[in-house]
């Protein structure tokens, strides 16, 4: 066992004994600019995800949505578009990101407490109508913040493609990573986008030839190892297992939930360890609630708001050792028809949808119940990992 | 309404004796006077000691190249006239931990490498757009 590093640590998290199943899932429309309010997005999906749970928009007594990225979906929000008006415990511990894996641990607390029979978690986003503005995305935060208006954004180190170029070198210095490796990356969420009917570049394909000869806007990253920005968002709805079984099978369980933290602010610069994520500390608590191993995954789904994100959390979840994550995902390793480690099946952040990581969970329960556009054959044990910089989170779900 | 270029105040309390000092010609960064711990970005306390008594002290403006990205496609406007240019972060000589952000100048590059000898020169930020804000800033170039 290598020594857990001292730059961060996990939140404790309450064991969770098989009692929150995710019993209904669903997705708004995803789309380039649509003209669409987050609002709406959001109501679309829970909609989908209630009709999947067989529940009625009544039956929803608990609510967890996001706090910030006016990505807002709150009780107020959720009775104008449903025209109820019943009690429903409202928080915003949830949403995308590393939310979408920790708010199974506040749908825990609430079960647990008999606040809430059926719990839902919501992200969603108009960014694509909202970028000709520059209001709202994933810069607009970054801009404003005070230190990076004084120490980054003057010296043209903005936005986000140019923090992970920066990270994507020094992986490359230190650990010899190449330009293909993270190509297949890329290629493979390409691939499974292809395959999935909701996806944005579902009609685009991308080989590893074609990706290298891209040019490297933000050298050493191409346009084709950076999110898309669209509009669209998820739900699902959670329920304790008991209840659980009078619904829809078959039954998805949460067996682990994982919560890291870098000790250093939200700056990059000042990471304990540059090339690493705060999976260093999530991955292990997570797995180990769920007494399982990496080699256990039979899925995985990662936050991967650019291709090295997804390599350094690889590693950092112990599916390969530190540094030799390049190798681990080349060729098709990643891919769900025979690759060692069926990875973002529908074609995550870089070629699905920018939707924070809510679709990665909606696609981890198709998975489970075999109903994946790319399925990977006989999924048991799918795990999510999110990510913001200081911070990542893990979720591993099992199929019942 | 579009995000303005964020132009940072020389008077921002955090940040004063960082600009103040480049305005002379020296990279100035904040040391815990109690543990001699350099502190960056800086803080109001010590993140080693917790002590508030922080001074801004003069570096030898040395260190190495961290890393950098090469910026080919401005994601702002105001950054168009200067692409292609190089981005990211001085490991500083005194203490590697603290990573400023910068941007390397006076060098070609392709011969920019991780890990290579760096000093710091002081020039305008000299933004094309924005005449009116020439303070001195530290760059970066090969040593």
């Amino acid at each position: 066992m290598s020594e857990v590093p001292d730059w961060g640590h996990a939140e404790p998290i309450e064991r969770l004994d098989g009692e929150v199943a995710i019993v209904g899932v669903g997705e708004g429309d995803h789309s380039k600019a649509s003209g669409r309010t987050h609002q709406e997005i959001a109501a679309q999906a829970i909609a989908r995800a209630l009709d999947d749970a067989g529940l009625e928009p009544a039956d929803v007594d608990g609510l967890l949505y996001s706090g910030g990225m006016g990505a807002e979906f709150g009780e107020k929000e959720f009775h104008a578009h449903f025209g109820t008006s019943h009690r429903i415990l409202a928080a915003p511990r949830g949403g995308g990101m590393v939310w979408a894996a920790t708010a199974p641990a506040v749908a825990a607390e609430w079960l647990r407490r008999g606040e809430a029979r059926h719990i839902v978690n919501v992200f969603a986003v108009s960014w694509a109508t909202q970028r000709g503005e520059m209001i709202g995305g994933p810069g607009h935060f970054h801009a404003h913040e005070r230190m990076k208006r004084h120490l980054e954004v003057p010296y043209g180190w903005f936005p986000q493609p140019v923090y992970f170029a920066t990270i994507a070198r020094r992986h490359m210095h230190q650990y010899g990573t190449r330009p293909e490796q993270l190509g297949a990356i890329a290629v493979a969420c390409r691939r499974h986008a292809n395959l999935h009917p909701g996806a944005v570049m579902r009609e685009k394909t991308l080989t590893l030839e074609e990706y290298l000869a891209r040019p490297m806007l933000f050298d050493p990253l191409r346009m084709e190892d950076c999110c898309l920005i669209s509009d669209g968002g998820g739900a699902y709805v959670m329920s304790s297992f008991e209840r659980a079984r009078d619904l829809r099978p078959p039954l998805v369980v949460v067996e682990g939930v994982g919560d890291g933290r870098s000790h250093a602010d939200v700056y990059w610069a000042e990471q304990g360890d540059f090339t690493a994520t705060p999976q260093v500390f999530s991955a292990p608590a997570a797995f180990a609630m769920a007494g399982i191993r990496p080699r256990d995954v039979d899925v995985l789904a990662l936050y991967d708001p650019f291709t090295i994100v997804a390599l350094m959390q690889i590693e950092d979840m112990g599916f390969c050792a530190k540094g030799e994550g390049g190798a681990f995902v080349e060729g098709t390793a990643l891919h769900f028809d025979g690759g060692k480690l069926p990875y973002n099946t529908h074609g995550g952040l870089l070629s699905h949808a920018y939707v924070l990581g809510i679709s990665h969970v909606v696609e981890l329960v198709r998975q489970l119940r075999g109903e994946a556009a790319a399925q990977v054959p006989g999924a048991e044990i799918a795990v999510y990992g999110g990510y913001t910089g200081a911070m990542a989170s893990t979720l591993v779900l099992r199929r019942e | 309404m579009t995000v303005p270029f964020p132009i940072p105040d020389p008077d921002f309390e955090p940040t004063r004796p960082f600009f103040a000092g480049a305005a002379r010609g020296e990279l100035r960064i904040p040391r815990c006077r109690r543990c001699d711990r350099f502190q960056w970005y800086p803080p109001e306390r010590c993140r080693a000691c917790g002590s508030s008594q922080l001074e801004w002290v003069r570096t030898s403006g040395r260190g190495t190249l961290f890393s950098f990205a090469v910026v080919r496609r401005p994601l702002l406007k105001e950054f168009a006239p200067l692409v292609p240019f190089a981005t990211g972060l001085v490991a500083l000589a005194e203490d590697p931990a603290v990573r400023l952000v910068t941007r390397f100048v006076d060098c070609d590059l392709e011969q920019l490498r991780p890990d290579l000898p760096v000093r710091a020169v002081f020039r305008p930020l000299g933004y094309p757009q924005i005449a009116e804000w020439q303070t001195l800033v530290p760059f970066f170039t090969l040593a």
